[in-house]
């Protein structure tokens, strides 16, 4: 019964059964809304989704913030204690933990207050209550293994590494000065042209003495493709640095710069180029396309010294194995269709007019296999198939070409 | 090993037969058999093949259908002289959840010969059959509306959704 008399409506439950692990064994377990809505792990939308801002008051003395929604443009005022919340909110931490970290921050605690700010971060969008990956949600289901804990705390770390700086524009204004412009000149797009033709040329060349190329990585070729691989990584910031100077090209603001691990996986540089949306199709094309570039590039150089080199040395075996990489970056860069939201999809959506092509495209999909895709087939609908069909088939192929290097290279 | 007449005693109480006289009763306790589980057995699992209807004569079955891994929800529990399998009896589908022993368990099983023979030999008997079937039916089907409704309220208190005002 509550204070005034009423009683509170029943807290729903779910009877859940638990398998053990061997074939009969189970456990059966109540598990109540409440137990669940306090074990939850609130997650607040990536850094870039969000600003937040303090609002000086005149009157009060408690500092009041604004917490805007970039995406939505929707703002919220938050008061100081729902800011220190709004921080706790990082997906790790449970309601109950939240809650513990507001006594200790503040001695006092309002059961009200979680609730409250929480529908109005859902309603503002700034808020999920699952981890955005399924494999962080699975590790989120397997937390209570200390060996599953261990993966999702390393990988929760690796996430936090995160070296950039928004004061970058003056940085790409005067790389751009400095002889950056001449990338977007109609003399490089022409060097550009003949070198990819001269890379292709050495490529087929190359590929045609393959056997012998590979033999030159010796006793360790797993080893040294793994090299070319992690050297690969590293002109990832020039083609981040190349779709900067597009930006400055057409007076437009590069808003960040920086490194970091994608999912807590994947090392990799960024740059914010959102700013490119406000110019016309053309600019955003041209930045796309040319941090691509930068790659067919790099590959055809990296072929032509593998022509160079003497046969079966490890400098051919190096450069060739560094220029074929590259090109794969180049097509893959390029090509949307492989459910990356990578530069040659951001083309292809914009051409279209259809920004969310992938989110929906899958949806479809997966209406489809449960049954409850929609009868008619339109237009769109045959895109969504097409898009799903061609992005697996490439992965599925994309897979298997490197498997086949691998294993030659291996044997 | 129970005698006929405690099985016409145990029959005569279930709510499915509560309609059937006694001596179509005997007749029909003839047909059914009897299967034992230990506790933890699993009976079948969802999307076996099945034809059967069972009825609990001791002890309790929990009836669970997955969700995810190794959890299952638990849809109901059956005690005795209530019975489940009711659907293979007459669509053919496989399994739609799967059954397990939850304590040492007895079964009387009525496959669907057995229900044949009833109908063919006592058209009356098969008639209160069925309209019990079709009351147990309409109860379930209340059961699974109030357990939608259930799963849905979880999962909005769960997750903190605020719909009236969102």
């Amino acid at each position: 019964m509550s204070p005034e008399g009423v009683e509170q409506p029943r807290r729903a439950k779910l009877e859940l059964l638990v398998r053990g692990d061997d074939d009969e064994s189970f456990e059966v377990r109540q598990i109540g809304s409440a137990a669940a809505f306090i074990q939850s792990r609130p997650q607040r939308v990536p850094d870039a989704a969000f600003e937040l801002a303090e609002v000086a008051s005149r009157i009060g003395p408690q500092p009041r913030f604004i917490l805007k929604n970039t995406r939505t443009e929707r703002f919220l005022l938050l008061s100081e204690p729902e800011k220190f919340l709004w921080e706790q909110m990082d997906g790790r931490r449970s309601l109950q933990e939240i809650a513990t970290a507001h006594v200790l921050r503040y001695g006092e605690f309002d059961f009200d207050i979680i609730p409250g700010l929480m529908r109005k971060l859902q309603r503002a969008q700034l808020l999920t209550l699952t981890p955005g990956s399924r494999l962080r949600q699975a590790l989120a289901r397997n937390r209570r293994r200390q060996m599953v804990k261990m993966v999702e705390t390393a990988l929760f770390g690796l996430e936090r590494i995160n070296l950039s700086s928004r004061n970058v524009q003056p940085f790409f204004r005067r790389l751009y000065r400095w002889g950056g412009f001449l990338l977007f000149s109609r003399v490089t797009a022409v060097a550009c042209v003949l070198l990819a033709i001269a890379g292709l040329v050495a490529g087929v060349r190359l590929w045609r003495e393959a056997d012998e190329v590979v033999k030159g990585f010796g006793a360790h070729p797993f080893w040294a493709i793994v090299t070319v691989k992690l050297l690969f990584w590293a002109t990832i910031a020039a083609h981040q640095i190349v779709h900067g100077l597009a930006l400055v090209h057409y007076r437009r603001r590069v808003r960040e710069f920086g490194f970091t691990f994608l999912h807590g996986l994947v090392p990799t540089f960024y740059v914010d180029v959102t700013d490119i949306f406000m110019g016309g199709r053309k600019a955003r094309v041209v930045t796309a396309v040319s941090g691509a570039l930068v790659h067919l590039v790099l590959g055809s150089i990296w072929f032509l010294v593998a022509l160079r080199s003497p046969l079966g040395s490890f400098t051919q075996a190096f450069a060739a194995a560094s220029g074929m990489i590259q090109w794969q970056a180049f097509a893959l860069a390029l090509y949307p269709f492989c459910f990356i939201e990578m530069d040659g999809y951001h083309v292809l959506v914009d051409v279209l007019g259809v920004p969310t092509l992938k989110q929906d495209a899958l949806a479809y999909a997966g209406a489809c296999l449960r049954g409850a895709a929609p009868r008619r087939f339109t237009r769109e609908e045959a895109l969504w198939v097409g898009y799903v069909l061609l992005s697996t088939a490439s992965i599925g192929a994309f897979i298997a070409f490197n498997v086949w290097l691998v294993l030659r290279a291996a044997s | 090993m129970p005698s006929a007449a405690d099985t016409r005693a145990f029959l005569g109480g279930a709510r499915l037969f509560r309609g059937i006289a006694p001596p179509e009763l005997d007749a029909l306790g003839g047909s059914l058999r009897e299967r034992g589980l230990r506790k933890g057995q699993v009976l079948f699992r969802e999307g076996d093949p099945g034809e059967e209807l069972f009825l609990v004569q001791r002890g309790t079955i929990v009836i669970s259908k997955g969700v995810t891994g190794r959890v299952e929800q638990v849809l109901a529990r059956i005690g005795p002289g209530d019975f489940f399998g009711e659907m293979a009896l007459f669509d053919r589908a496989p399994r739609s959840a799967t059954v397990q022993a939850e304590s040492d368990v007895t079964l009387l099983v009525l496959d669907r010969a057995a229900l044949a023979r009833l109908t063919e030999q006592s058209p009356r008997a098969a008639a209160a059959f069925f309209e019990a079937l079709v009351r147990v039916f309409i109860e379930r089907l209340r059961a699974s509306g109030d357990l939608v409704a259930e799963v849905t309220r979880w999962g909005l208190e769960a997750t903190g959704l605020d719909i009236e005002s969102s």
